[in-house]
C-alpha cells in the first residue's frame, strides 16, 4: 500500500517472543470482550489511528500515498477517546451489543525492531478481524498494523499504532471491536 | 537549406510554445526554454494532437491528448505512448526574427522511411 | 452548455402506491423498503429527477481538481473548470462505457479511457484517441462524442448539488425556505463552511430511505437508542427532548429539518469543552448576522435532511449521503464540515469527535446501524412486508400562524417530517414529470418579521 516502514535492526529471540505473546494476548483479550484488560496494555499516551484510506492516484498520492494524517479517520485516538468507546461497550443499553458479537482476531506476520529510543520497539504485523453477529452476519476485514510497544513502569505497553486497511470503502457498517 | 519564418522572438514568452501553420511542411511548434529557442512538429507522432496546445514541463513537452512527453531540445520521444521521435528543426535568430531551417528534400525522405 | 445527454424515459408508475404509501392514514408499508419494482422506479423518478449532492466547493482549488461520486447509482465526476465554474460528467467513456476516472479524488489535465484512448479534456471534449487515423477515415466525428454532461449544477453556500433532468426546478425552487433553516449551519460565519480533508465510505444493508428518514425528522430514537453512547460521552443519558419547552419539525417538498433551540445539544455530544465554547462565542455574531431565533440553532439537538439522500447534524458537523446499491444497501459517505474561519484547533476537535460519535466506529452511530438493517430485513417476509407501519405521531401540530417560514409543526418529537418526506417520494413515484408533482406546501416561502429579527438590522 506504499506506506514505506523503516527496517530498523532486529530483536533477540527473547525479545521476539515477548513481543509476540503480548500481541496473542492482546487479541485473546479482545475476543473475549476484557476490555479493561485491553485497556492496561495500552501506554497513557497512545495514539491509536486507522486512517480512512482515500483511492488516489499515484501522481496525485496523499502525505502517505493513500492516506493523510489531517483528513477523516475511522480511529484517532487517545487513552481518553479509547476509554469512552469501552465505556460504550460495557452500557447495558449498548442495545447493538446484545446478543455479544462474536470476534476472533488473527494476527500473523509478525516482526520485531529496535526502535530508535531504547526500550522501544517498532512492532509490524497483519491482522484479520472476524465478526459474527445475530444468525447470520459475519464482516471479514484485514490489514497492516505499525505498533510503537514501549515501557510504562516496567511494563510493555501498546504506544502507537497505525492500523491500515486495504479498503476504502468499509465493508460493513460498523467496526465495534479494536484491532 | 530552407527557412521558415516563425515569429518575433520578442513575441515568445519564455516557457511557453506557439503553432506556426504551414502548409508544406507540416504546422511547427515553436518554443521558448529561457530564452534559447527551439522547433519541432506540431504534429504529435503517436495521435492526432497539436503540441503546441499542451503543456511544457522543463524540457519536455506534454502532448495534451494521451500525455506522452517528447523532449523539446532533441525530439526524442520520452513518455508513453510516445515511441516515435518528434522531427525538430534547426533554429535560425535574425534581427530578432526566428526562423525554423528546413532540411534538403533527399534527407526529408529518409526520415519518414524511418517514422 | 449544449445538452449532450440522452434523458431517462419515464415508464408507468406502479399501480399500488397508495396501497404502501398512505400518508392520509399515517402508515407505510415495509414492501417500500424490499420490492426491487419499487427500487427501480425510485432510480427512474427520484434519483434521475432531484437535486443530489455531489461535492462541497471547497473540495476543489484549481482548475483541473475533481471529484468522482455517484448520483444515485450513476457514476458521476465533478471537475472544476478553469473560469472556476464546476462541471459534472457521466463517469463513463461514450466509446464501450468504461470508467474515465478511477480514483475518487485528484486533480487531472483530464480523463483518458484505459480501453481505446479516448482522451476528455476537463470541460469534456473528446480531444483525441488512440489510433486517431481510424476516425479520421471514418468520418468521425469528435463533437458529438464528449462525456455525457450532468445538464444542471448549482451550488448553495458551498454545497454542489447536481440533476440529470433539465426540466427540474432550480435549486433555489427545490430548497425553498428551508435554506432559511439551512443557513444556520452553513452560513453563520463570514467566509463560509469547509469539508474535513477526506470521506469515510463503508456499506449497511439497509434500504436508503430508512436513513434518509431517520435524519429528516427522528430525533425520538435518540433517547433510547442511543441512551449507551451518551452514557460513554457524556457521563448520563441523552438530553430528555420532551424537556425542551421549544423545538420544531419544519419541512417542504420532502426536505425536513427538526430542531431544538439549546444552542449546543449536538455538539455537546463530542464530548469536548472547546467546542461549546466555540458556539457559545460565535453565538453572538451568528444572531447579528442570522438573528436571534437561528443563533440558537447552531449546535442544538437536530437533525436534517435534503430529499432525498442528503443528511447532517448541525453540532457533531457530520454530513452524510445514503447512496442508493440496490433496494437492500446502500454506500454511505461521511464528511466533516467546519466553519471556514474556525481556528485550526477547533476543526481538529470536530475532525476527531465528529469521527468518534457519527461514523462507522462512531459510538451513537454503531447503534443505528444494526436498527435499520433489521427494518429492511424484515420486509423480505412477503407477509410482514405488508403489514401497515405507524408513522402517525404529531398529527395536528401544523402551525399556521407564525413567522417562520416553510412547513411548520410544533416539536421535534413528531412524525410530520417523516410524514412528509413519504409523501414528497410518493408524488415522485406518481408524477410522470416534475410538472405533475403537487405543491403540498401551505407555509410561508419567507421568514416574517419576528423569526428574522436580528440584533443588528442592517445585517439582514
Amino acid at each position: 500500500m506504499f506506506y514505506k516502514s523503516e527496517d530498523n535492526t532486529p530483536v533477540s529471540i527473547d525479545e521476539f517472543h515477548r513481543l509476540h505473546r503480548l500481541l496473542a494476548r492482546e487479541y485473546r483479550l479482545l475476543d473475549e470482550e476484557r476490555f479493561e484488560e485491553w485497556l492496561g496494555m495500552l501506554h497513557p499516551d497512545i495514539h491509536y489511528w486507522m486512517p480512512g484510506m482515500e483511492n488516489r492516484r499515484r501522481e496525485n498520492a496523499l502525505e502517505h500515498g493513500f492516506f493523510d494524517s489531517q483528513h477523516m479517520a475511522l480511529f484517532d485516538d487517545g487513552m481518553r477517546d479509547l476509554k469512552r468507546r469501552v465505556a460504550r461497550f460495557l452500557q447495558p443499553s449498548a442495545w447493538a451489543e446484545n446478543p455479544a458479537t462474536r470476534n476472533v482476531h488473527i494476527v500473523a506476520g509478525v516482526e520485531v525492531f529496535h526502535s530508535e529510543i531504547s526500550g522501544e520497539y517498532a512492532v509490524y504485523s497483519t491482522f484479520q478481524s472476524i465478526r459474527a453477529r445475530g444468525l447470520d452476519e459475519e464482516y471479514v476485514f484485514s490489514g497492516r498494523r505499525y505498533d510503537t510497544w514501549s515501557d510504562d513502569d516496567g511494563q510493555l505497553k501498546l504506544k502507537k499504532r497505525l492500523i491500515l486497511m486495504p479498503n476504502a470503502t468499509l465493508n460493513c457498517k460498523n467496526i465495534n471491536t479494536f484491532i | 537549406m530552407k527557412q521558415i519564418f516563425l515569429c518575433k522572438a520578442g513575441d515568445l514568452p519564455s516557457e511557453t510554445v506557439r503553432k506556426v501553420e504551414n502548409a508544406e511542411y507540416g504546422d511547427i511548434a515553436v518554443y521558448n526554454l529561457g530564452g534559447q529557442f527551439y522547433a519541432t512538429a506540431d504534429l504529435c507522432t503517436h495521435a492526432t494532437a497539436s503540441l503546441a496546445a499542451g503543456d511544457i514541463e522543463d524540457d519536455l513537452i506534454v502532448c495534451p491528448v494521451h500525455w506522452g512527453t517528447f523532449h523539446i531540445p532533441t525530439g526524442e520521444a520520452r513518455g508513453f505512448p510516445c515511441e516515435v521521435g518528434i522531427k525538430t528543426y534547426p533554429i535560425k535568430e535574425e534581427n530578432g526574427d526566428l526562423y525554423a531551417l528546413i532540411e534538403a528534400p533527399e534527407q526529408q525522405a529518409e526520415l519518414i522511411a524511418k517514422g | 452548455m449544449t445538452i449532450n445527454i440522452e434523458t431517462v424515459d419515464v415508464t408507468n408508475a406502479l399501480n399500488d402506491i397508495d396501497q404502501f404509501c398512505d400518508i392520509p392514514n399515517a402508515r407505510i408499508s415495509g414492501e417500500i423498503f424490499y420490492r426491487s419494482d419499487i427500487y427501480e422506479q425510485e432510480l427512474e423518478k427520484v434519483f434521475a429527477r432531484c437535486w443530489l449532492f455531489v461535492a462541497h466547493e471547497s473540495q476543489f482549488k484549481k482548475a483541473g481538481d475533481y471529484i468522482a461520486t455517484t448520483m444515485g447509482e450513476d457514476d458521476v465526476i465533478v471537475v472544476r473548470q478553469k473560469d472556476g465554474s464546476h462541471r459534472a460528467f457521466i463517469n463513463a467513456c461514450p466509446h464501450r462505457g468504461n470508467k474515465v476516472c478511477f480514483s475518487e479524488s485528484g486533480n487531472a489535465r483530464g480523463f483518458i479511457c484505459n480501453y481505446h484512448g479516448w482522451s476528455f479534456d476537463i470541460a469534456g471534449n473528446l480531444i483525441g484517441q488512440h489510433e486517431s487515423g481510424v476516425y479520421e477515415d471514418s468520418n468521425f466525428d469528435a463533437s458529438q462524442w464528449g462525456l455525457r454532461e450532468v445538464p444542471l449544477i448549482d451550488s448553495y453556500k458551498g454545497l454542489i448539488f447536481a440533476n440529470f433532468d433539465a426540466q427540474a426546478p432550480s435549486l433555489k425552487e427545490y430548497l425553498g425556505p428551508m435554506t432559511w433553516y439551512f443557513d444556520a449551519l452553513f452560513d453563520n460565519q463570514e467566509g463560509g463552511t469547509e469539508f474535513v480533508g477526506g470521506c469515510i465510505r463503508s456499506t449497511m444493508d439497509c434500504n436508503w430511505k430508512i436513513a434518509a428518514e431517520n435524519f429528516v425528522g427522528d430525533i425520538l430514537h435518540a433517547g433510547w437508542t442511543h441512551d449507551s453512547a451518551a452514557r460513554a460521552m457524556l457521563g448520563g443519558a441523552v438530553s430528555k427532548v420532551s424537556d425542551f419547552d421549544e423545538s420544531y419539525s419544519v419541512n417542504w417538498n420532502g426536505h425536513g429539518y427538526e430542531f431544538a433551540l439549546d444552542t449546543v445539544g449536538n455538539v455537546a455530544v463530542l464530548g469536548e469543552s472547546a467546542l461549546n465554547k466555540y458556539l457559545h462565542t460565535i453565538k453572538p455574531s451568528v444572531a447579528e448576522r442570522l438573528g436571534d431565533f437561528r443563533s440558537n440553532m447552531i449546535g442544538s439537538v437536530s437533525s436534517a435532511t435534503i430529499f432525498p439522500n442528503f443528511s447532517f447534524l448541525p453540532g457533531q458537523n457530520t454530513i452524510r449521503v445514503w447512496q442508493p446499491r440496490g433496494p437492500n444497501k446502500i454506500e454511505l459517505y461521511t464528511w466533516v464540515l467546519v466553519n471556514k474561519s474556525a481556528p485550526e484547533d477547533i476543526k481538529e476537535k470536530w475532525r476527531k469527535g465528529a469521527m468518534m460519535t457519527f461514523s462507522p466506529t462512531g459510538v451513537f452511530e454503531m447503534d443505528d446501524g444494526e436498527n435499520w438493517e433489521y427494518c429492511t430485513k424484515t420486509a423480505r417476509g412477503k407477509v410482514t412486508s405488508k403489514q401497515h407501519l405507524y408513522v402517525g405521531l404529531g398529527p395536528d401540530t401544523l402551525l399556521k400562524d407564525t413567522d417562520l417560514p416553510a412547513n411548520v409543526y410544533a416539536g421535534q418529537l413528531n412524525e410530520a417530517n417523516s410524514r412528509a418526506f413519504y409523501q414528497y417520494w410518493s408524488d415522485l413515484l406518481k408524477a410522470p414529470n416534475w410538472k405533475a408533482v403537487p405543491d403540498r406546501n401551505v407555509g410561508r416561502t419567507e421568514a416574517g418579521e419576528s423569526a428574522a429579527q436580528c440584533v443588528n438590522k442592517e445585517m439582514g
